[in-house]
């Protein structure tokens, strides 16, 4: 496998995972503001931070509301992590490596991409076009992913894809779950229910919600929702199961050392973190933590595994840019 | 008679499909009268579910903008092109036999040039031209053969003979479209390939492989083929890419790529160096070695010149097979295929004055309103004289260019291309079109069956380019009972 052609699908998977992420992200801040009780406040600020994407969302907008940030989450492709740009580069990817794909793949992902062409823009036009089809969306890259699993060789590109799905998958579930932070809720008796009905809403944007009743229990509370998120085992969206695909995937190629021990680092991390009582000022900062883990366990693959050809790369940038000066 | 061909104008040009009495031909026979059963609508439902066909199998072609829209969908139109297998087999004959000798005549060039000391190719011809490549010279590749794949192009004149234009002996592309036209024709109009004899032309692949895998220098071992893409910016990546898969080769690009103090080549794995056989090229001499051509290249590899003249990589199409695909090169085609085959070419050349020699240059400037003047080093129809359809002022000037350096300049008669009915809009019309084989060998040789058909859309036009405004076609050979 190449090194170039390696990379190359491991930020397809990325971009992927992370349009569908963001997909599952607004429709969960779009349910937390249709719950908010009375004297709430949202703070979209807050929201921008827990995405990560304040600082590019100053550069390009006045104030943080609602039509814009959804313009720039949905639409925007100067956000590079916008869900059409998501999606538009994923494709352009996976056209350089289209050889090692089964034909059909590539065609869904066009397909993905000219449906997110065509609709994105419907999607800003409020909350049920948005609903409709960022949950359009969602689906078709099920069926990428449904594609993958059912055609494609367990061979070491599928591996690729999966290190950066299950990567971009478990800081995705971490952002998701910090949506709430974004909450300001007034302190009076209703804060618990509203607190509980919050919880709600990210179990559903992550799909969880049944699983969360059948194997923790029908009350929807704050620190075991938070838990089940994050440390669960089973369930496919949780960070501790996303770091056991990685730990797979990795145990398939040669010289794994340093990525493994980066993933269990975050591992570790997670087995000693406790969430009794955790306040929504603990959690954030346990999530802040979790993310750190994993762009570290990100920098161990790509050395590993990229750099062979990154360092070509990085030659030929600084001969361009030497031939210019 | 049949609705769909009664207001065609079937007598202006020769028509592949429809004859001047306004009847198919035989090999369209059976085509129109499926045709016959559609009717307007059905055929404007068809169009566009291979429409929709395209957008979705993503098969396009890169068109350079700034608005870094870089791939376009493929313009196909749904009228097949179709040709009797009878009328084939002489072609395909000739193609291989004209291939044959090309090679025969790139590895004299480069080695003892007795073409050249028993007079029958000017030493002055060779020397200018662009794509003889001195770093080449006393090598004999495998085989003998340095055109491993050749793309033909074919044109059809008023009196229906079929001349070849050009060979493309360096990078020639097309054949993927000529595979996917065939995949969106067969989705379209299933019923057609049951009720007639359509030669399939899909081992293509296949045979690519094994062309390529035959120079391997590793005997004994399952070659490592790459496809070397120039990248995804490049007009023909889809196609580089396609193949690649199809083949099972790795698509790398040169950066992927290093020559070691061995002069063998090596590719950059997740797992460090992997040793590389073939490499099936996709990028120009000029850009594939910094170290034998273009310093400035970062497309290719260095050292690779080195690799492949000490034997240790296979390279397609040799290095400096280009030489014989210049147009003044060209007109002397007939004349080598008869010095190394002894034999007459199969397949006519379309009439060539070259005004290097002094009759030949004043019957050029005598008939400049007659004829298409071409410069030798120059492709993509720049600097190209269309004389019927230039001003005297025009005439004027390229009198004066052919005066001043009559080697640069060959001359041809404007020819009536052939045309087939295309569908415009609910009807069809006459719209040119050439035919564009590809012709592989190494140790064996192999043609298409049929090959590109590429048309020019747009009415009485001759360009059938695709990045200005021309299609295709699918195109059938047919067994006619």
């Amino acid at each position: 496998m190449l090194s170039r052609v390696a990379e190359s699908l491991y930020w397809m998977a990325r971009y992927l995972e992370r349009a569908e992420n963001t997909a599952r992200f607004i429709n969960s801040t779009t349910q937390v503001l249709l719950d908010l009780p009375r004297g709430a406040s949202f703070g979209w600020d807050t929201l921008l931070k827990v995405a990560g994407l304040d600082a590019l969302y100053n550069k390009h907008y006045v104030t943080p509301n609602e039509a814009d940030i959804m313009r720039f989450l949905i639409l925007d492709e100067r956000n590079p992590g916008s869900i059409f740009a998501s999606i538009h580069s994923a494709r352009e990817n996976t056209r350089t490596f289209r050889e090692v794909l089964p034909m059909e793949i590539w065609e869904r992902i066009n397909g993905l991409y000219l449906y997110t062409r065509q609709y994105a823009a419907h999607a800003t036009h409020g909350r049920i076009q948005r609903y409709e089809v960022l949950n359009n969306i969602i689906e078709r890259r099920q069926s990428v992913i449904g594609l993958l699993v059912g055609s494609m060789s367990h061979d070491l590109a599928y591996h690729f894809l999966q290190l950066g799905r299950s990567l971009e998958r478990a800081d995705m579930s971490t952002r998701i779950i910090d949506v709430n932070s974004a909450v300001n809720l007034p302190i009076d008796g209703t804060s618990d229910m509203a607190r509980e009905r919050l919880w709600m809403s990210t179990l559903n944007a992550l799909s969880a919600y049944q699983m969360y009743r059948q194997h923790v229990g029908v009350h929807v509370q704050g620190p075991l929702v938070a838990k089940y998120l994050l440390t669960d085992p089973h369930f496919p969206r949780t960070v501790t199961h996303c770091l056991g695909e990685i730990e797979n995937s990795l145990s398939v190629l040669s010289d794994y050392h340093a990525p493994l021990h980066a993933a269990r680092v975050a591992w570790r991390r997670l087995e000693a973190m406790r969430f009794d009582d955790v306040s929504p000022a603990a959690l954030h900062e346990h999530l802040d933590q979790i993310q750190a883990d994993l762009a570290n366990l990100h920098d161990a693959i790509s050395r590993k595994y990229f750099s062979l050809h990154q360092q070509v790369a990085a030659q030929e940038q600084h001969q361009s840019s030497s031939s210019t000066s | 008679m049949n609705t769909l061909t009664q207001d065609y104008p079937s007598d202006l040009f020769f028509d592949e499909l429809i004859a001047p009495d306004n009847e198919p031909r035989a090999a369209a026979r059976t085509l129109f009268e499926h045709l016959d059963t559609l009717d307007a609508a059905d055929l404007d439902e068809r169009r566009q579910a291979v429409n929709a066909a395209i957008m979705t199998m993503g098969i396009t072609f890169t068109v350079y903008s700034e608005a870094g829209n870089i791939d376009r969908a493929w313009p196909f139109d749904i009228i097949p092109r179709v040709m009797a297998r009878t009328e084939w087999t002489r072609i395909e004959e000739g193609l291989k036999q004209r291939l044959t000798a090309l090679n025969l005549f790139i590895n004299d060039l480069y080695n003892e040039q007795r073409i050249v000391k028993d007079g029958v190719f000017p030493l002055e011809v060779l020397d200018g031209s662009k794509n003889f490549r001195v770093q080449c010279q006393g090598m004999t590749p495998r085989f003998g053969v340095w055109a491993h794949v050749c793309g033909t192009d074919l044109v059809r004149d008023g009196d229906g003979t079929v001349y070849v234009l050009e060979d493309n002996l360096r990078v020639p592309s097309g054949v993927s479209y000529m595979l996917e036209n065939r995949q969106l024709m067969k989705r379209l109009f299933p019923e057609l390939f049951q009720a007639s004899h359509i030669l399939p032309v899909d081992d293509y692949p296949a045979r690519l492989h094994d062309t390529l895998a035959a120079l391997s220098p590793r005997e004994g071992t399952r070659p490592v083929v790459v496809v070397l893409t120039p990248g995804i910016f490049n007009s023909a990546y889809f196609e580089h890419s396609y193949l690649a898969q199809k083949m099972g080769a790795v698509l790398v690009e040169g950066s992927d790529l290093v020559v070691q103090k061995d002069d063998c080549v090596y590719m950059k794995t997740i797992s460090g160096l992997r040793r590389v056989d073939v490499i099936y090229r996709r990028i120009d001499d000029d850009f594939l070695d910094p170290e034998a051509f273009r310093e400035d290249s970062t497309l290719g590899v260095p050292g690779l010149m080195r690799a492949w003249r000490a034997g240790n990589v296979g390279i397609a199409n040799a290095p400096g097979a280009g030489v014989a695909d210049d147009k003044v090169v060209y007109a002397f085609i007939p004349k080598v295929i008869k010095y190394y085959l002894d034999q007459d070419p199969i397949i006519p050349n379309v009439p060539s004055y070259l005004c290097m020699y002094e009759k030949e240059k004043d019957y050029v400037l005598a008939n400049l309103d007659k004829l298409v003047v071409k410069p030798a080093n120059e492709s993509g129809g720049y600097g190209m004289l269309i004389g019927p359809r230039a001003t005297q002022e025009e005439r004027d000037q390229f009198a004066e260019l052919i005066q001043a350096n009559p080697r640069n300049y060959m001359a041809q008669p404007t020819l009536a291309l052939s045309t087939a009915p295309t569908l415009i809009d609910d009807h069809l019309e006459p719209r040119h079109l050439d035919l564009r084989p590809f012709i592989l060998q190494s140790d064996k040789l192999y043609c298409t069956t049929g090959g590109l058909t590429r048309v020019a859309m747009k009415a009485g036009s001759l360009v059938v380019n695709s990045s200005q405004g021309g299609g295709a076609k699918d195109t059938w050979i047919i067994d006619v009972d």
